[in-house]
């Protein structure tokens, strides 16, 4: 069978539903795309020599620019984020869909002073999905001694206590206002654009796709990221500081994502589920505290070391995963594991196609390199962990490519290995994957920053919501 | 090899290239200490927050940095690997040499700037820094520094001198604040031409005098007189910047030292605060510095003037002839592999070594290079061209090892 000649990167997430009615109303129809089917790799109706696959949004130009494929649908601030860190890359806009309108924006926590106030502060801390452009902004604005914090999700949930500014993606500047931020400057506006790798377009034909997707509407311009100007140091720095936080709270971060549940249960096991605004089936950001002097925060499980490390968190519940990939990276960092929860176990494990001939590694490794393959490529949510895999393991010559999500679809056309949680094995099955050895196994924990001194009501806090922890966590074990 | 295994923009340093390499470092290190300077080393990895502090490097620059999280960065704090090191010098001044009186330092080391395609993102700097109250002979003193380490290299220095304050003050006479200021003078550095007339538009009262000063280079005190002419009565603030300029071009111009004026030159770097100079040898830039009197209060410490420049090692090195190695490597020829034959012919190698020869034990010889051989008592040594010659003593060996190497 001969490969597709071409390959469409489609996005999942928010853009998944409008993406496909604007490939519905252009003729395209993607086989399950819209309704969200389980499965990556998906085929149009009509048109056999195009493959596409679903992807995370923001691992879309990525792909085009490694020329893994041809086309791609996704979000203009997601194509600006590449270009603002590698202005070099060949991704070509090739036209506007004309849905998923969205806009990037610079926000402040409500009531706080405007952008000008910022000029010449040392220190600021910006909370963004968007690190590269988070990063332009404070070069372009000549901020002195700015901390960029990358985060997986959540951004708009920063801001005051856990940074100053956040870079966030939002309908307009009521959508920000919602989040309980003010917008200060909007670096971007724009809607989901066709994207294409500069090669691909220049050898390949791609007309089958080209043609209905490009057809309509002359080109229009595509907007770029408008970044402010210097700003000036503002005269007087007081009045201007972050609001100082509150002493005597003591400061928990709870999961969203697959790891709610297993913290629900924890949390109501152990007398400590807030009353309200955090359950089975909802969630805000800010939920209500169950016993005073306690300030809950709900975050991504991904950000939670870094928050911890850096003190502006004192504890938090998060998968054993998230710690030991934030302690691969920074082996120096100041968190550790506390207690284990004893919830939501999977084992993060090396996977690759059920097609390769090895039962173990090695003989994977053999494998690949009898192909004639140089490099062997790592993708993983994980990448510090993967890299330290990879390095354990003596790959020889790897690269580890760190990705966002919708991992399964990755092997065996864009990677030959995943570093990867497995629960049950069902979804590797579903995905013609396989395991080929096992990491370690994850499990929900509770995490705080080694040598930290408490004292007054915090310490007191602190010991009764790891004891009510603690002996939850035994009662459940010893069922 | 299909693909190269170094990384792009990466490059090697062959024997013949690192030859002139170390005549420039040499050249430069011996005319730093004629003038009283220390050598000094910072770090390859820094904070990036010292580079981004405002008023440090550029946002263009900045853009360029490689900078990244590495094993300790679990608070997102970045480092990076040193794009300058005037700021690293600066640095290591506030933190340990910050006790008052002048500190005059220099180094030779490596910059890491991102550039694009298969140019060199790694360069070598001969720098120096002159840390404290030192205007204006410091200013005079940098110039003619950097034409001593040319001239003993045997290259002419053309220098072109500039002042940042004679744009800034053009600029905020336009009425722009400082936000304005600084963007419009990136444009004006980019060769933007609408920012020219932009400016234009502002100071209709300067009219085509500004096209003197920012498009135009003019010739040492006379051009000086003609922007002095031009603008202090509409500019009044270019008077200062001015009358430092005419100091040290009177000074250069008096010892024989001819140079050229340019308002618009100083590229990517903010923290010149006066006069700025730049070396050019046949049209290639070589090396430039100026005073950047606010640098080190920026980075925290006192309020300190100071002044430097940087050769570019790399652009000189290039320029020198290239030379053959004049060292002749003899051989001391093993006769046979056992160990009190590789014995004795360490021992007269080394024997030789300590004649202040360079002597090596091979099986083969160098190509046209003298071969010495143990021989019973005496030695034989066979000259380049062939013939032998019994000598009898380690002493006689090396006196004609030596009439060799003059031959």
């Amino acid at each position: 069978m001969n490969p597709p000649a071409i390959k469409l990167a489609l996005p999942a997430g928010d853009l998944r539903g409008p993406a496909a009615r604007a490939l519905d109303s252009a003729g395209l129809k993607v086989e399950g795309y819209g309704e969200g089917s389980r499965s990556y790799v998906l085929s149009i109706a009509g048109r056999a020599s195009v493959a596409a696959r679903v992807f995370r949004e923001k691992d879309i130009p990525i792909q085009i620019a490694l020329g893994n494929y041809d086309l791609g649908v996704c979000g203009l601030a997601w194509v600006e984020e590449l270009r603002a860190r590698f202005p070099q890359h060949p991704v070509v806009l090739l036209g506007n869909l004309g849905v998923g309108r969205s806009g990037l924006y610079v926000a402040v926590a409500d009531g706080a002073p405007g952008l000008g106030s910022l000029g010449g502060r040392r220190g600021l801390r910006i909370a963004s999905e968007y690190p590269n452009i988070a990063e332009a902004f404070a070069l372009a604005t000549r901020l002195p001694a700015y901390r960029v914090q990358a985060v997986w999700g959540a951004a708009e949930a920063y801001p005051p206590e856990d940074a100053d500014l956040a870079v966030i993606a939002a309908a307009d500047e009521a959508a920000v206002s919602a989040h309980g931020l003010s917008p200060l400057f909007c670096l971007l506006e724009g809607s989901a654009w066709l994207i294409a790798n500069a090669e691909g377009l220049a050898r390949k034909d791609l007309s089958p796709l080209l043609g209905p997707l490009t057809g309509g509407a002359g080109r229009v311009e595509a907007p770029s990221l408008r970044l402010p100007p210097p700003l000036p140091p503002t005269a007087g720095r007081a009045g201007v500081s972050p609001p100082p936080r509150r002493g005597d709270m003591l400061r928990m971060a709870l999961p969203d994502g697959h790891q709610q549940r297993h913290a629900v249960a924890a949390l109501r096991d152990a007398g400590l589920l807030p009353p309200e605004g955090y359950g089975e089936s909802e969630s805000v950001r800010r939920p209500q505290s169950p016993i005073p002097g306690l300030e809950m925060k709900v975050i991504r499980p991904h950000d939670m070391p870094q928050l911890v490390a850096t003190g502006e968190m004192d504890l938090a519940v998060a998968g054993r995963d998230c710690l030991t990939e934030h302690l691969s990276r920074f082996p120096s960092s100041p968190v550790q594991e506390l207690l284990d929860l004893g919830r939501g176990q999977f084992n993060l494990a090396a996977v690759v196609s059920e097609e390769v001939p090895a039962s173990d590694l090695g003989d994977a490794l053999e494998h690949w390199r009898g192909q004639g393959r140089q490099v062997v490529r790592v993708a993983s949510e994980f990448p510090g962990i993967a890299d330290a895999y990879a390095r354990g393991q003596h790959l020889g010559r790897y690269q580890v490519i760190p990705i966002a999500g919708a991992s399964e679809g990755f092997v065996p056309e864009d990677a030959e290995l995943l570093i990867e949680g497995t629960e049950t094995g069902r979804t590797l099955a579903e995905n013609r994957l396989k395991l080929i050895d096992s990491l370690f196994r994850s499990t929900t924990c509770l995490i705080a920053g080694k040598g930290r001194e408490q004292s007054g009501r915090r310490r007191r806090v602190f010991d009764q919501v790891v004891a009510a922890l603690r002996s939850a966590a035994e009662a459940a074990r010893s069922v | 090899m299909d693909r190269p295994l170094r990384c792009r923009g990466m490059r090697d340093t062959l024997p013949q290239e690192m030859r002139r390499f170390r005549r420039v470092e040499e050249a430069f290190r011996a005319a730093c200490q004629g003038w009283g300077y220390e050598e000094i080393r910072t770090p390859i990895l820094e904070h990036l927050h010292l580079f981004t502090t405002a008023g440090t490097l550029s946002p263009q620059m900045l853009g360029r940095v490689y900078s990244f999280l590495d094993w300790d960065g679990w608070s997102g704090e970045r480092v990076v690997l040193r794009p300058d090191s005037t700021i690293p010098a600066a640095r290591l001044y506030a933190e340990t040499l910050d006790q008052g009186g002048l500190v005059k330092l220099f180094y030779v080391q490596n910059v890491f700037r991102f550039a694009e395609g298969d140019e060199s993102r790694e360069d070598w700097q001969c720098g120096v820094e002159l840390i404290g109250d030192s205007q204006p002979q410091g200013d005079v003193e940098l110039i003619l520094l950097g034409r001593e380490v040319l001239a003993h290299l045997g290259l002419e220095a053309d220098v072109r001198l500039s002042h940042t304050g004679l744009v800034r003050a053009v600029l905020a006479q336009a009425g722009l604040d400082t936000s304005e200021q600084l963007a419009l003078y990136d444009r004006i550095l980019d060769g933007d031409e609408s920012s020219l007339v932009e400016l234009q538009a502002r100071l209709p009262e300067l009219g085509a005098s500004l096209q003197m000063l920012l498009a135009m280079e003019g010739q040492g005190g006379a051009y000086l007189s003609n922007l002095r002419s031009a603008f202090t009565k509409g500019v009044p603030q270019m008077e200062g910047p001015l009358d430092e300029l005419a100091i040290v071009v009177g000074a250069l111009e008096g010892l024989g030292c001819r140079c050229l004026i340019s308002a618009a030159m100083v590229r990517n770097f903010e923290y010149y605060t006066g006069p700025a100079f730049q070396l050019e040898v046949a049209g290639h830039r070589v090396g430039g510095g100026g005073r950047y009197d606010a640098l080190i209060s920026l980075i925290g410490g006192e309020q300190v003037p100071a002044s430097g420049f940087a050769l570019e090692a790399g652009v000189l090195a290039a320029l020198l002839a290239a030379e053959a190695s004049e060292r002749q490597i003899a051989t001391v020829a093993l006769e046979a592999r056992d160990g009190e034959s590789l014995a004795s012919a360490f021992r007269l190698a080394s024997a030789l070594r300590a004649q202040g020869l360079a002597v090596q034990v091979a099986g083969e010889p160098l190509q046209g290079s003298p071969v010495v051989k143990v021989a019973g008592e005496g030695y034989v040594l066979v000259g380049r061209a062939g013939g032998e010659r019994h000598l009898a003593s380690v002493e006689a060996v090396a006196e004609a090892l030596r009439e060799s190497a003059r031959d």
